[in-house]
C-alpha cells in the first residue's frame, strides 16, 4: 500500500480545515492580539466597524494594524484620511507595504463619497475612514448605504472616529479611552508609549449578555521601532 | 498657419542604420535592385543590385550612387554594404509619424520620408520661437534614430522645397520675405523629381529659385507646362497645395462648432457632455477605453487654447471624464468666450491580469481604474495613490506613488531615511507602532516656555499646558540647498489636555510649530 503523498508546505499553509472556514470567513485579524480576543476573532468581515478614540488614544495604531495585517494578507486595502495626516514612516514600521495601500488624501466634505467610490469598486477587503478629529457629519441614509454596500463587496468598512455616529449600522464598536503616556525618566524624559483602555461597544452582531471583563482590554502602544 | 515639414534624407540608409546602429560612422552604402519586382522578363543585367544611397564617410572613399556591390567594395575596403528591406522602411516612416504625433494631434504622411504637421498650436509650448521647435523636432527624431530636416513655412510646398536645401528653415508667412528666403535654392532643387524641367532653366542660364521667380509665372508656363508655372509660384513662395493631416490610426476626434460664444463653464459642460458621449460611445464599439483627452478650444474672435486634461488611468466612464475637463477648465478658465471644441480621444485597452490561485482576487483592473480615476476627479490628482517616502530628513515630508495592488510583498521602497525605522513589526507580535498624525504643514504656534523646556502653548484649534517634555532632539539638513536649509529641535510633549504633541522650534527663526501628536 502506498503512504499518503505529503502536501506541498506552501501550499499546506493556506489550506484551513472546513470547521474553521466559517470563522475565517467570518472575521479578520485586527493584527493586534489582545484586540483580537476582546472582539472574538477579529474585525467582522462584510461589515461596517467602528474605532472611537480621541488624540493619543491609540486609534491610529489600531487602523494601521489592521491594514498592515490585510495587505501582509494578500488583500486589497484602502486608506481614506481625512487630512491627510500620514506618516509613511511610521505606517512602514507599522508592517504597511506602502505600495499597495490606495491612500486617498482629503477634506471630511468628500471623505464619505471617496470611501463610498472605493467600495462600490469592489475587490477591497478593508477601507479604513480616518477621520482623525473631524466628527462624522453622515445621514443616517449613509451608514446604512456603506453597511449594505460592505455586505454586498464582503469589504470591511472600518471607520476611525472622536465620536460614534453609525449607529445601530455599526457591526462592531471599539471605543478607546484616553491614553496614559509612558515616559522613561532616565536622566532626560524620553517617550516611551502609551496604555489604552478598549471597550467593546454594543454592534449589531453582539447580542448575548457578557460580563464587564470580557468586554474591556488594555492595550499598549510602543513608540519606539 | 504655419506648417512644419519634417523630411528625413536617404530614408533607406537612415532606415538600415536604425536596424544596425553599429555601423553608424562608417562608410555604409545600401544596395538596391533596380526594377526589383517587376516581373521575371527584365533582363538579368537589370537586376543587378546598385548603390543607391551612401553615407559621407563611404563618398569620401571615392564610393558613388550607381556602382554595384562588388564595384563599391573594390573602392573602399572596410565599405559595410547593406541591402534595405520593406519592413525596414514601414519602420523608419512609422517612426517619423511617431516624431510628429508628439508635436502635433493631427499630421499629414507626405510620403514615407516626409510628414507635415500644423506647428501654430505649439507656440504656447515654445515661447522661444519657432527655432526652438525645428530644434525640438530634431531632438526628438535623433531620440528614435532618425537624422531630419525641418522647415517652418505658411504652405506645404514651401516647407518642403525648404527642406531640399537646408536642415533647418524657418519661412516668413509674407510673400516677400520668403520669396527673398528661397531665393538661394538651386533650380535643380527648385525642379527636383522632373530632370527635364531643371535642364529648361539651365538652358535659360538660370541657377536659382530667385532668377525663376523674376520671371513671369504666365510666360514660365507657356513655355513649359504646369510644372514650371508651379516651380515659377513655388520660388516665389506662393502655394495652394491643401493641408490634410489626419488622426493616429485609432485616435478618435469629435468636434462642434458653437452658434454663439460660450463664455460660462455650466453652459460648456452641457456642450463637452455629447462630445465626450459620442467619443465613448465609438471607444465602447471597439471594445477601448479612454486613456488621454485632449481638448482643442477655439475662442473668440480668435486664438486657440489646447490643454490635456490628465487621467490616472483608462476610463470608459463618462462621468469621470467630464468631471476631470470640467476641473481642468476650472482651474484655468481660457481666456476669451469659447467657439468651438475639438475633442481628442485617444484610446487604450483595459490591463487583464492573471489571479492568483492562493491570493484573494483584488479589484478588478478596469474598475480600479476608473475608481482611480474617479477619486481623482473627486480630491484632486495629487491626492490619490499610494503613500511613499521622500528622501528627504524632514519628517513632514510625503509622496504619492502609483497604487499597486499585486506588487510584490517587499513592504515599500528601499530608503536610506526609512532604515532607522524598518524592521519592525511584520504582522502581530509585539506592542502595535504608534504611529504619528501630522499636519501639513506644520501648525505655527505661540509657545510659553519655562527653564525645563516648553511649559504651554496656543495654537489654533489647540490651547494646553505642557505637563511632561521630552527633548530637545535636534535635527537638521538640506544646507546644501540654497533657501532649504532647516534646524530643528523637536520636542514630544504631553499636553492637559491628554495627547502627547510633537512639536518643533525652527532654530534659525526661533518660531514653534505643531507637527502632529502620537496616536
Amino acid at each position: 500500500m502506498s503512504s499518503r503523498p505529503a502536501l506541498d508546505p506552501a501550499l499546506l499553509s493556506h489550506l484551513i480545515s472546513a470547521r474553521r472556514l466559517e470563522d475565517r470567513r467570518g472575521r479578520r485579524g485586527s493584527g493586534i492580539a489582545a484586540l483580537d480576543r476582546l472582539l472574538g476573532g477579529g474585525w467582522p468581515r462584510a461589515a461596517l466597524c467602528e474605532l472611537i478614540g480621541r488624540r493619543s488614544s491609540g486609534r491610529t495604531a489600531i487602523l494601521y494594524a489592521a491594514l498592515a495585517r490585510a495587505i501582509a494578507a494578500g488583500e486589497a486595502a484602502a486608506l481614506v484620511d481625512v487630512g491627510g495626516g500620514l506618516d509613511p514612516r511610521r505606517a512602514f514600521a507599522a508592517g504597511i507595504a506602502l505600495r499597495r495601500l490606495l491612500w486617498i488624501r482629503c477634506a471630511a466634505d468628500v471623505a464619505a463619497k471617496a470611501a463610498d467610490l472605493v467600495l462600490g469598486a469592489g475587490g477591497f477587503d478593508l477601507i479604513a475612514l480616518d477621520l482623525g478629529d473631524a466628527r462624522p457629519r453622515l445621514p443616517a441614509a449613509g451608514w446604512i448605504r456603506f453597511k449594505h454596500g460592505a455586505e454586498k463587496q464582503g469589504t470591511t468598512v472600518l471607520v476611525a472616529a472622536p465620536a460614534r455616529a453609525a449607529g445601530s449600522c455599526a457591526a462592531a464598536v471599539v471605543e478607546l479611552g484616553p491614553g496614559a503616556p509612558r515616559f522613561v525618566a532616565d536622566g532626560a524624559a524620553l517617550f516611551d508609549g502609551l496604555q489604552a483602555e478598549a471597550t467593546k461597544g454594543r454592534g449589531v452582531h453582539e447580542h448575548g449578555p457578557e460580563s464587564e471583563e470580557a468586554r474591556c482590554a488594555s492595550l499598549a502602544f510602543s513608540c519606539r521601532s | 498657419m504655419r506648417i512644419a515639414c519634417v523630411f528625413v534624407p536617404q530614408l533607406a540608409l537612415q532606415a538600415v542604420l536604425r536596424r544596425t546602429p553599429e555601423a553608424r560612422g562608417g562608410p555604409v552604402a545600401v544596395l538596391e535592385v533596380a526594377g526589383a519586382g517587376d516581373g521575371a522578363g527584365k533582363a538579368r543585367a537589370k537586376r543587378v543590385a546598385r548603390v543607391t544611397e551612401l553615407s559621407p564617410e563611404a563618398r569620401r572613399a571615392g564610393v558613388r550612387a550607381g556602382m554595384t556591390g562588388a564595384q563599391a567594395a573594390a573602392v573602399s575596403a572596410g565599405l559595410r554594404l547593406l541591402t534595405v528591406t520593406a519592413a525596414d522602411r514601414e519602420a523608419a516612416a512609422a517612426a517619423l509619424a511617431d516624431v510628429g504625433y508628439a508635436f502635433a494631434p493631427r499630421i499629414e504622411r507626405g510620403a514615407d520620408d516626409r510628414i507635415f504637421f500644423d506647428s501654430e498650436d505649439l507656440a504656447r509650448l515654445y515661447p522661444a520661437g519657432e527655432t526652438a521647435i525645428a530644434q525640438a523636432v530634431q531632438a526628438a527624431a535623433a531620440r528614435v534614430g532618425l537624422g531630419v530636416r525641418v522647415a517652418i513655412a505658411a504652405s506645404k510646398g514651401v516647407a518642403r522645397l525648404a527642406t531640399r536645401a537646408h536642415e533647418l528653415a524657418l519661412i516668413p508667412t509674407a510673400a516677400g520675405p520668403a520669396r527673398a528666403a528661397l531665393a538661394s535654392i538651386p533650380v535643380e532643387l527648385l525642379a527636383e523629381g522632373d530632370p527635364a524641367l531643371a535642364g529648361a532653366f539651365r538652358r535659360w542660364g538660370l541657377r536659382t529659385a530667385g532668377d525663376v521667380a523674376a520671371l513671369p509665372i504666365d510666360a514660365v508656363g507657356l513655355r513649359l507646362g504646369p510644372a514650371g508655372a508651379q516651380a515659377g509660384r513655388l520660388a516665389r513662395g506662393i502655394d495652394d497645395e491643401p493641408f490634410v493631416p489626419r488622426l493616429p490610426d485609432d485616435a478618435l476626434e469629435e468636434a462642434i462648432e458653437l452658434d454663439y460664444p460660450v463664455a460660462e463653464l455650466e453652459p460648456f459642460a452641457f456642450v463637452l457632455r455629447g462630445l465626450v458621449d459620442r467619443a465613448l460611445t465609438r471607444l465602447r464599439e471597439r471594445s477601448l477605453a479612454c486613456a488621454g483627452l485632449t481638448v482643442r478650444l477655439a475662442l473668440d474672435p480668435r486664438g486657440v487654447d489646447v490643454r490635456t486634461v490628465p487621467i490616472a488611468a483608462p476610463t470608459g466612464d463618462a462621468a469621470t471624464l467630464l468631471q476631470l475637463a470640467r476641473l481642468d477648465l476650472a482651474r484655468r478658465p481660457p481666456a476669451a468666450p469659447i467657439v468651438g471644441v475639438r475633442l481628442l480621444a485617444l484610446p487604450a485597452r483595459v490591463r487583464a491580469t492573471q489571479l492568483d490561485i492562493l491570493r484573494p482576487a483584488g479589484p478588478a483592473p478596469d474598475r480600479l481604474a476608473a475608481t482611480i480615476a474617479r477619486l481623482a476627479a473627486l480630491v484632486g490628482p495629487d491626492n490619490v495613490g499610494a503613500p511613499a517616502v521622500e528622501e528627504t530628513w524632514r519628517e513632514e515630508a510625503v509622496a504619492v506613488t502609483t497604487y499597486e495592488p499585486s506588487r510584490p510583498d517587499d513592504r515599500g521602497p528601499l530608503s536610506l531615511t526609512l532604515s532607522p525605522l524598518r524592521g519592525a513589526r511584520a504582522n502581530g507580535g509585539g506592542d502595535p507602532q504608534l504611529t504619528i498624525r501630522r499636519w501639513r504643514p506644520p501648525e505655527e504656534i505661540e509657545m510659553l516656555l519655562n527653564r525645563q523646556g516648553p511649559a504651554a502653548f496656543r495654537g489654533r484649534e489647540t490651547t494646553a499646558r505642557v505637563l511632561i517634555a521630552a527633548g530637545p532632539y535636534r535635527l537638521s539638513g538640506e544646507w546644501w540647498k540654497e533657501g532649504e536649509h532647516f534646524q530643528r529641535a523637536y520636542w514630544d510633549v504631553h499636553a492637559s489636555d491628554g495627547a502627547v504633541y510633537r512639536v518643533h522650534q525652527n532654530e534659525r527663526d526661533g518660531r514653534w510649530y505643531l507637527d502632529g501628536y502620537y496616536d
